[in-house]
């Protein structure tokens, strides 16, 4: 039987939400997953190729070779890109996608977050706009989220300004003694703090034992499955009901139409001994969750006579606004060690400045940040005015590795339609498929927000009691990366938005998004939990339609 | 675009770069410049031209080439400011000798650009001394002990 009540393309924070809610309302499901399913030792421990430093390969996919984008810079040269280089934008390709991987922030958006238009107004050059729904629409989903996956945190803490109805399940991480030291510099300024809420079991949880706080977190796989992501609470759930199949390594090619222009099913591509195969499922409903850029690439090349532009594409709008998060870091040499070799590491965030900040448009959250290895440390932490080598960097890096307070965080992105995914007809992959192609950048609005909230982490710093105190300046970048997002953003305006508020594609009323790409904005905060919110909210619509 | 040809650049055997003695001794002490013994191993004694070795013979097999014409340049460096190997050199001579390169400061003609070599040279340094001991180089694990990665807390 080739045939499904719905087929998923992506095990992702959204895909695999989706594909447990369909399969435990008995609905026969198709899961498709480009890549393969992971083990621990899959993903390994190597310093040099993950997630968080990638500088000759990566360790969650997809593989190096085949899978190129081209990427345009913002001058407008083009080039082939390898997926572990930072211009591909990747998250990963396997089963539980970047939540195999991730660090777990587990942040519910702003309420604000969702209505930044009515808020702000739409600065000149970009296309922001309001969400067709409000917090208190997604706030169940959040809680489900959290409940269901597992979250760490203290919702008290967060409640003025992020108003929740239940906890979390788990009790937040333990504070370091960078988390005290932050935390009274944040009293003497005034500002609020929190736990940094994560997926991650701080106890025993659904079966799965708790965090054993090891160094090696965002970036790499858990060594005891303590870190929540689909790929060990969801997706397992789906597949138990025995509703679920799941197909591994292989990859959607075409959302399929009839000749009416109906959805009608997907043609996939099957590794056979190195040879593509084809193979077709059929279905009433169709679901992609392949991640802002992968989610646009496959509906910009599902063209047919009847859709020349691609699916859900008649207003230009499938692959338009792709946002992530500019990144402000600061750094501080503390009077005190502050490193304990406590993993994961990220404890302590201030919400103070996700908005309502003096001529900026939104904010963001900031946090300190993940155990590095000291490889990732050397490339990422150093001051720029510390010489590159020498015994002074050599003393630097004895001296100051557990010195080194990091405060960074994601700052909402002003979106516009010039930073988006086309298909760039001219390169392929392995498989014969034109890739995506990605241009643009963000909108100058977000540097200056960026560079607001660069300031306040290094007032974050100095405050601790650190004396030498440095950053990053974000520039005029393309911001998607592993919080790509904004791609097929939903709306109320079919011609200004490709999805109504579950997902579904204006143009085909059995053809849905469920991912990253749907946010309008991207909030001030790692997106992940809101994805899988989102996801929870539309699954249950599309449960109760098949 | 056009699809850019693929340069096959030959992929140079653990037996040339053991042969290549000028270049080993050369390297040895250029990554005891860039990252001095003090009473913690130097960039030699941490295994740091261990691991060169085996990242040009693997991810960087491409740019193996590029890598020795820049060890080689820095010989001829020396020998045109000094007169005297690299290896032979003062630390001070040597430390100058590879601050001018850094800063694009070259007194030889030069096949590639110092600096895009300069910078693959410190960072393949750095990552010998502080990656994993598995990636190759540091030795021991010493320069984990050393920045307090892996003391017990």
């Amino acid at each position: 039987m080739n045939e499904y009540d719905a087929i998923i393309i992506g095990t992702g924070a959204a895909g695999g939400i989706v594909a447990c809610v369909l399969a435990e309302a008995g609905k026969h499901v198709l899961l498709l997953e480009r890549g393969a399913a992971l083990s621990f030792a899959d993903v390994g421990r190597d310093d040099l190729r993950n997630q968080r430093l990638a500088v000759y390969g990566h360790n969650a996919g997809p593989d190096v070779i085949g899978n190129p984008r081209v990427f345009v810079d913002p001058q407008g040269r083009s080039r082939i890109v390898k997926p572990y280089e930072l211009d591909y934008h990747n998250n990963a390709a396997c089963v539980g996608g970047g939540t195999r991987v991730y660090g777990a922030q587990a942040w519910r958006f702003h309420p604000d977050d969702f209505r930044m238009a009515s808020k702000y107004g739409v600065p000149e050059g970009s296309s922001l706009a309001d969400w067709p729904i409000s917090y208190e629409s997604l706030e169940p989903f959040y809680e489900r989220a959290e409940w269901e996956l597992g979250a760490a945190g203290d919702g008290a803490s967060i409640q003025s300004e992020i108003p929740r109805k239940r906890n979390y399940p788990l009790p937040p991480v333990p504070p370091s003694p960078q988390t005290v030291a932050l935390q009274s510099a944040a009293r003497q300024l005034g500002w609020l703090t929190s736990p940094v809420p994560l997926l991650i079991n701080t106890e025993s949880y659904a079966g799965r034992p708790a965090c054993i706080e090891c160094k090696y977190c965002v970036g790499f796989a858990c060594p005891t499955d303590a870190k929540n992501g689909t790929q060990n609470t969801v997706i397992p759930r789906a597949l138990a009901t025995g509703n679920c199949d799941l197909k591994t390594s292989v990859v959607a090619e075409n959302i399929e139409t009839d000749n009416r222009g109906k959805v009608s099913g997907v043609s996939y591509l099957v590794d056979s001994f190195g040879q593509p195969r084809r193979e077709t499922a059929r279905s009433k409903t169709v679901i992609v969750s392949a991640g802002a850029i992968e989610t646009a690439r496959l509906l910009l090349n599902s063209r047919s006579s009847l859709h020349p532009a691609g699916l859900g594409n008649e207003h230009d709008q499938v692959g338009r606004n792709l946002q992530g998060h500019l990144y402000p870091r600061a750094y501080g040499i503390s009077p005190a060690r502050v490193f304990n070799g406590i993993g994961p590491g990220v404890t302590i965030a201030t919400i103070q400045f996700n908005h309502d900040n003096p001529g900026i448009i939104g904010g963001g959250m900031l946090a300190d940040d993940f155990i590095k290895p000291p490889i990732d440390f050397w490339y990422d932490s150093l001051p720029p005015d510390l010489p590159r080598w020498g015994i002074e960097n050599k003393r630097f890096m004895r001296e100051n590795y557990t010195r080194v307070m990091h405060v960074r965080g994601p700052v909402q992105d002003i979106p516009n339609p010039e930073g988006r995914v086309t298909i760039d007809n001219t390169v392929r992959d392995k498989w014969g498929i034109p890739v995506a192609r990605l241009s643009g950048t963000t909108h100058p609005a977000t540097v200056a927000a960026a560079d607001f909230m660069r300031e306040r982490g290094e007032e974050w710093l100095r405050a601790s009691g650190c004396e030498t105190v440095w950053s990053t300046q974000p520039g005029l970048i393309l911001s998607g990366r592993q919080h790509q997002a904004g791609t097929c953003r939903m709306g109320n305006d079919p011609r200004a938005s490709v999805t109504d508020e579950w997902g579904r594609v204006h143009t085909h009323d059995n053809l849905f998004v469920v991912d990253g790409s749907l946010h309008v904005t991207n909030g001030g905060f790692n997106p992940v939990l809101t994805i899988m919110a989102l996801a929870y909210r539309s699954a249950e619509y599309i449960a109760s339609r098949v | 675009m056009k699809r850019k040809k693929i340069r096959i650049s030959s992929v140079l055997s653990a037996a040339y770069w053991r042969q290549s003695l000028m270049t080993t001794e050369t390297l040895r002490a250029v990554v005891d410049c860039l990252i001095p013994p003090d009473d913690f191993p130097g960039g030699y004694d941490a295994g740091v031209c261990d691991y060169i070795e085996r990242i040009f013979q693997t991810d960087l097999a491409a740019q193996s080439e590029f890598f020795l014409a820049g060890i080689d340049g820095i010989e001829a460096e020396a020998l045109e400011r000094f007169n005297e190997p690299f290896a032979n050199l003062t630390p001070d001579q040597q430390s100058s000798t590879l601050a001018a390169l850094e800063s694009g400061d070259v007194k030889t003609s030069w096949p590639i650009s110092p600096s895009r070599f300069f910078e693959m040279l410190v960072n393949t340094t750095a990552e010998g001394y502080y990656s994993d001991p598995q990636q190759g180089g540091n030795r021991g694990g010493r320069s984990w002990a050393m920045t307090g990665f892996d003391e017990p807390s």
